[in-house]
């Protein structure tokens, strides 16, 4: 049996094997982002009225999302929060994996189980972690209080608390994204670096940045793209002035049940979210960035 | 909650003092009782393998309840849970009626349920357990739960409450107890919260909106003939929105669940919030217990009017198969037995039945079981006018 298998395995063309190896992943892309965002796409061309789909094609949520100042508000809002959550993840983030990777030693499987066991519970169980930590009667706001000191108000129901559960939330992405780069590159470059005369910190952007950098924009888009269309952080820790583009995006599939104007903002997200991954591509240089592998 | 459960009263069992027992009446009790101790099992032998699965508020979902029923049927029970009315109504258009035997909703709601095909009329003669349900929520008093013009029933009454405020009596005082203006005055700002439900932030501003714009007793759009503050004109819901967003700088959040509310009422950081009466029972039995140290009161029916909801079991217009609506009927009937209706009674939520004689006389008075009549009063819960421009205001107010 084996050898008729083993047979039939050489029977095999190099294109048959070549489909056979990519259909997998090619199916789970169709079926699961193809196909998805093609419906999406044609609902964001139809209407709703009183929670009925409507197929009458028009552009009218298109203009709706872009000449209405409300629904740009929670994009700029949205992007605002990503991009400055990404920056705040990835000053946090190089330190951590940095030292995880350079002096972990024999720890380095045990560190990076620590910085995934937030994982290890749900979101909304974090979420609910860090309302303790950070609300109104919270941990930090109680103790303030307990000293007999004002509490903290940022920390309470607004657009910067529900900023600081995002970045909780991602950070462990950029963390492991940066780590599994440094797993791989070659500490003693910075030896050579430094005794042709650079500091540490000419060695850090001209040398460990520089050869990590796919980790690190691997790292960004994990943070950045969750962080744009999150809607379960600014709900439960923002207060009534953080509600954001995801929150709102979900509102239309849950309680508004206004589908059509809700696909649209799927795909102007899907759109944003693209950009900036392609922007983020194009500032990689393979060559510069230590890629061996074929280019084409 | 076993530990804790009365027996139940024994039914009085019917005697006729003076008769003879013949041998054909022998014979025939006989024959009863053995089919009355049969019964079960048939239904059971009928009942066997099959699923019966429901859309429904998670606080509904009670063990020992549905053990009962399992066990007693040899049916089994998948609930999957939502949040809001639109939400469960979404999903049975989404295909639903193929998904879900049985649905949950309030106020109005089943009516458009019915209209839209998504549910079915039901038989009143296999559910027997109805005769308990209180008088102010029978046909006549409430009349929500039949279908318009055909008078058919279409849901079974669960429970009942209002979206009243709960206030802290310490901080609000007596004379504004009554008013929704509460949850709008500056005096208050930074000790006031809503609930994340924006159909009911919607049409409570819209009633309080209407009230100053004196437009209640005016001409009504949609056909109606009194006011529903969830079929507003423009004018009243551009007010609505206007108040809704001079009332954001007064909340400290909008909370998204009981639990994140009494964190903040307890330790008296929010003064007053719209809920569904279940605060003000934790903060009352803590006030009892010596573990706050002010009161807390819950106003039904605010002077300026309220909102108020029935919610309701409806079968879904997908169970065709004879035995399924069978089940289904029986899952209603079991649900709203007086035991059942006891058990939801004590996890803090009033029934729609009288099991008073069960319950202790605290938790008859925290669960307002004697304040039934002051449902009539209240605005059920009901569809927005326009889903489209409802959903068009909050996001204004959420942008603002």
């Amino acid at each position: 049996m084996a050898t008729e298998i083993a047979s039939a395995r050489g029977q095999l063309s190099p294109e048959a094997r070549f489909l056979l190896l990519a259909l997998p992943g090619a199916l789970f892309v169709v079926t699961f982002l193809i196909l998805p965002m093609l419906s999406i796409l044609v609902f964001s061309f139809w209407r709703t009225e009183s929670y009925n789909l409507i197929p009458e094609w028009s552009l009218d949520n298109y203009v709706v999302l872009f000449t209405t100042p409300t629904y740009m508000t929670f994009l700029l809002r949205s992007l605002l929060t990503a991009v400055a959550v990404s920056m705040v993840a990835l000053i946090y983030s190089w330190p951590v994996a940095y030292f995880m990777a350079k002096y972990g030693g024999r720890y380095r499987l045990l560190l990076s189980l620590a910085v995934a066991a937030p994982f290890f519970t749900g979101v909304i169980l974090r979420i609910t972690g860090i309302q303790g930590i950070m609300g109104p009667v919270g941990l930090i706001n109680m103790g303030l209080m307990n000293f007999g000191l004002p509490p903290i108000s940022f920390l309470m129901y607004t657009p910067t608390a529900a900023a600081i559960g995002i970045a909780y939330l991602f950070i462990p992405f950029m963390v492991t994204a940066i780590y599994l780069s440094l797993l791989n590159f070659d500490f003693e470059l910075l030896e050579v670096a430094k005794i042709n005369g650079a500091k540490a910190w000419r060695a850090f952007f001209e040398v460990t940045l520089p050869l990590n950098w796919i980790g690190t924009i691997i790292g960004l888009v994990l943070v950045f793209v969750p962080a744009l269309g999150d809607s379960i952080t600014a709900r439960f820790l923002g207060g009534p002035n953080a509600a954001s583009f995801g929150q709102v995006l979900s509102l239309q599939f849950g309680e508004t049940g206004t589908w059509a104007l809700g696909s649209a903002m799927g795909v102007v997200l899907f759109l944003v979210s693209s950009f900036v991954i392609f922007l983020m591509w194009r500032s990689v240089n393979l060559r510069r960035s230590g890629f061996t592998g074929r280019e084409g | 909650m076993s530990s804790i459960e009365p027996e139940l009263p024994a039914q009085d069992p019917v005697t006729r003092p003076g008769t003879t027992l013949s041998r054909r009446a022998a014979l025939a009790s006989g024959v009863g009782t053995a089919a009355m101790l049969a019964a079960p099992h048939v239904r059971r032998a009928h009942a066997a393998g099959l699923n019966l699965r429901m859309l429904m508020w998670q606080d509904y979902n009670i063990a020992e309840t549905v053990a009962e029923f399992e066990s007693e049927h040899g049916a089994t029970i998948s609930p999957a849970f939502f949040d809001g009315n639109s939400e469960a109504f979404n999903k049975m258009k989404a295909g639903g009626t193929g998904d879900f035997d049985l649905v949950m909703a309030d106020g109005f709601w089943p009516r458009l349920y019915f209209r839209d095909g998504l549910i079915q009329a039901l038989d009143p003669a296999r559910l027997p357990n109805l005769t308990n349900l209180f008088p102010d929520f029978q046909p006549g008093a409430y009349d929500l739960l039949l279908d318009q013009p055909g008078g058919q029933l279409i849901g079974v009454h669960n429970c009942w409450g209002s979206y009243g405020i709960t206030m802290n009596t310490q901080h609000i005082p007596e004379e504004e107890r009554n008013s929704l203006g509460v949850m709008f005055d500056e005096k208050y700002a930074g000790h006031l919260a809503t609930g994340a439900r924006f159909e009911e932030n919607i049409a409570m501003a819209g009633i309080m909106a209407a009230t100053q714009l004196g437009t209640k007793d005016g001409p009504r759009p949609n056909g109606d003939s009194s006011f529903n503050p969830y079929h507003l004109t423009d004018e009243e819901l551009e007010a609505a929105k206007q108040l809704l967003i001079k009332q954001k700088s007064l909340l400290v959040t909008r909370y998204q669940d009981y639990d994140s509310l009494q964190r903040l009422m307890r330790p008296g950081l929010v003064w007053a919030s719209p809920e569904f009466s279940e605060i003000y029972r934790r903060l009352t039995r803590a006030r009892r217990a010596g573990e706050i140290e002010f009161d807390v009161v819950h106003t039904l029916q605010p002077k300026e009017g309220g909102l108020g909801w029935i919610d309701s079991w409806q079968v879904s217009s997908g169970v065709t198969d004879p035995a399924m609506v069978e089940l289904a009927h029986a899952w209603i009937n079991h649900y709203i037995s007086k035991q059942s209706m006891y058990r939801v009674g004590m996890k803090g939520v009033a029934p729609c039945y009288d099991v008073r004689d069960l319950l202790p006389p605290e938790e008859v008075s925290l669960l307002m079981l004697d304040r039934t009549a002051e449902l009539r009063g209240l605005h059920m819960f009901d569809q927005p006018s326009s889903p489209e421009k409802w959903e068009r205001v909050w996001s204004e107010v959420e942008a603002a």
